[in-house]
């Protein structure tokens, strides 16, 4: 049973009722009880092949049935169905989006390395001619970027943006699989441009080596139909978000950590965008980065590759398309699940009175400093509250009276630790407050020197005189006084 | 026919005018008595399309769908959509006519280097393929 509103035009077909109740447990049961108890409906709404005409939509409440589940889509009491027509148009005949034009033809070359695609019917010549004339922008060429990149491109994605301004370091190799050993200390956007055009010389490779910001942001994304986000920081995050939700452009998302990662397409079609889910970002710190937290290597190759799929349907315009529904990953469990994901009306982007309008400063908002290449060790400052490496050292030496704590996690106090430092992990530090003399002089460190920055804090807090932190932590400690101590 | 009253008249002119070089787009609400149609208050809606807006519109069904629920509250129908064509004139295009519905009376309003020139109001069939203009008074 389900309340059917009545648009005014049909109403003449319903005996001028505005609204009409019939039976039904599903959508489509309800839709064939109202055509059968007012026939004059029937070629209103559907075909003579029975299919809903092309111009209407069907809301249940206020959610498109086609997210749902369309025809079986459950109804129950109380639930209202409406007619909603699509209706669009233009003073010129444009070409249809996705378009098909000569410029898109398959040479023979391109029909033979397709051949795969070519020979399923929902992909086919005009399907492949779609992916060609696709222009794609990946915002990062990292975890994420790397199987995305390689992937579009093998696929015949026609033009594919690169955002990134990194260069290739030993850490990446673990995951990055788009680059390379020798490729440590290239330009990422230049090894990665290598390895696509490698893989697809068809494909056109557009390098925009720079930081996205506000700034720059929505004239790069403007030349893109779909946005890949394969970033790693929340600023950026956002700043891709409200730049595809202003330019209205589909926004392909992915985020991985340690064993788990999520995957969805944000701002398409009506459906929901990254601040309809966060709408505001976590307290600075609170969510590690992958640098800061780790993660299994493999884990961006998974996530990356539901994000490419995504893409690539979103293109063709086939399936199912991972909108309203967040897909998480856990990689031990070796499960899928998902979310389900509504678009909020309030939401300050994309809802129905937004109050961004425009881009805004996304480094202020989330509360983080603007990301700089980090200075070289050598010239890092030692304030006051710090102490530089090699002063910890020669105090060593010398066998001052000090305390050294380490206050970085046991598995990393496995792969190198500096001589005579206690092992105590910041989660676990303020209930070992009390084990120290406040007047003692106190040395901490970490890996950087940002962890034990917050236990200092603590212990400046409850009173404690002479702490410092190691400026740059056993980083630094490998770099300037024992290298070979490894970094990680 | 359709007769739009003063003030919608001037809303949508208005609107038209703020929007060019671009498309707008928005919704007529009033009342149907037969073939008689008065369109007494006119609604603004989003222009949702990707790409140059300057020769195309396109209207998000929950925009209409909350036009509808607004008619309803103010004892109107939702009873027409307009749209505009910058410098161009106000016929019924192709693109119009393949992304219609037969529900609905389509006026168009042409705007001619930022000023309104003249408008007209279509009818279109089921399969798209045809639109009839219908008598436009305003």
């Amino acid at each position: 049973m389900a309340k059917v509103l009545i648009p005014t035009p049909l109403r003449q077909f319903t005996g001028k009722q505005d609204s009409v109740t019939v039976p039904g447990g599903t959508v489509g049961e309800v839709l064939s009880a109202l055509t059968a108890q007012y026939p004059d409906l029937r070629k209103q709404i559907f075909t003579d092949e029975g299919k809903v005409r092309s111009f209407v939509n069907v809301y249940l409440n206020d959610e498109d049935i086609r997210y749902l589940g369309k025809d079986a889509t459950q109804t129950k009491d109380g639930d209202t169905l409406s007619l909603v027509p699509s209706i669009a148009g233009g003073s010129t005949v444009a070409a249809p989006p996705g378009p098909v034009g000569t410029q898109a033809a398959l040479s023979k070359e391109e029909i033979l390395r397709y051949s795969r695609h070519l020979i399923i019917p929902e992909v086919g010549i005009e399907g492949q001619q779609k992916l060609k004339a696709a222009k794609v922008l990946l915002v990062g060429t990292g975890g994420l970027g790397a199987p995305l990149g390689l992937y579009l491109a093998a696929a015949g994605v026609g033009k594919i943006g690169l955002v990134d301004f990194d260069t290739v370091d030993f850490t990446n190799l673990q995951r990055q699989v788009i680059h390379f050993t020798s490729d440590v200390g290239r330009r990422k956007i230049e090894s990665a441009s290598e390895k696509m055009k490698a893989i697809n010389p068809f494909v056109e490779i557009v390098p925009h080596e720079v930081a996205l910001s506000s700034e720059n942001a929505l004239d790069i994304l403007k030349d893109y139909d779909i946005v890949v986000d394969g970033t790693d920081n929340f600023p950026t995050r956002y700043l891709v978000n409200d730049a595809c939700v202003l330019l209205g452009k589909p926004n392909v998302y992915g985020s991985i950590f340690r064993f788990e990662g999520q995957a969805t397409v944000f701002a398409y079609e009506g459906g929901p965008c990254y601040r309809c889910l966060y709408p505001e970002p976590p307290p600075p710190g609170l969510v590690p980065s992958c640098a800061e937290g780790g993660v299994l290597g493999i884990l961006p190759g998974t996530i990356g590759l539901i994000q490419a799929t995504e893409t690539v349907k979103l293109i063709l315009g086939i399936g199912q398309p991972l909108v309203g529904r967040l897909l998480l990953y856990d990689a031990l469990g070796m499960k899928f699940r998902e979310l389900k994901l509504r678009k909020n009306p309030e939401c300050p982007v994309c809802g129905e009175h937004p109050t961004v309008t425009k881009l805004i400063d996304y480094h202020q908002f989330c509360g983080v400093p603007q990301a700089t290449a980090a200075p070289p060790v050598q010239e890092t400052k030692v304030n006051e509250g710090e102490i530089d490496v090699v002063e910890l050292k020669q105090k060593i030496d010398r066998g001052d009276n000090f305390v050294l704590i380490d206050v970085r996690e046991p598995h990393e106090y496995k792969i190198c630790s500096i001589p005579g430092a206690k092992l105590i992990p910041l989660g676990e530090f303020p209930k070992h407050v009390g084990e120290f003399d406040p007047a003692a002089d106190i040395v901490i460190h970490c890996r950087s020197g940002m962890r034990s920055a917050k236990a200092c804090a603590v212990l400046r807090q409850n009173g404690f005189q002479h702490v410092r932190n190691v400026v740059g932590g056993i980083l630094a400690w490998s770099d300037k006084v024992d290298p070979s101590v490894p970094k990680y | 026919m359709i007769r739009i009253e003063s003030e919608p008249w001037a809303q949508m002119v208005a609107h038209a005018r703020e929007t060019y070089p671009n498309e707008c787009c928005g919704a007529m609400l009033g009342s149907t008595d037969g073939e008689q149609k008065a369109v007494r208050a006119a609604i603004r809606l989003r222009n949702v399309f990707e790409g140059a807006q300057a020769t195309r519109y396109e209207l998000r069904p929950e925009d209409l769908l909350a036009a509808d629920k607004a008619a309803r509250e103010r004892s109107m129908d939702l009873i027409g959509i307009y749209h505009s064509h910058p410098d161009c004139d106000a016929y019924f295009s192709k693109t119009d006519l393949q992304n219609s519905c037969p529900w609905y009376s389509f006026v168009v309003l042409s705007i001619q280097k930022g000023e309104f020139h003249h408008a007209n109001s279509w009818l279109p069939n089921f399969d798209q393929s045809e639109a009839v203009k219908e008598e436009l008074i305003y």
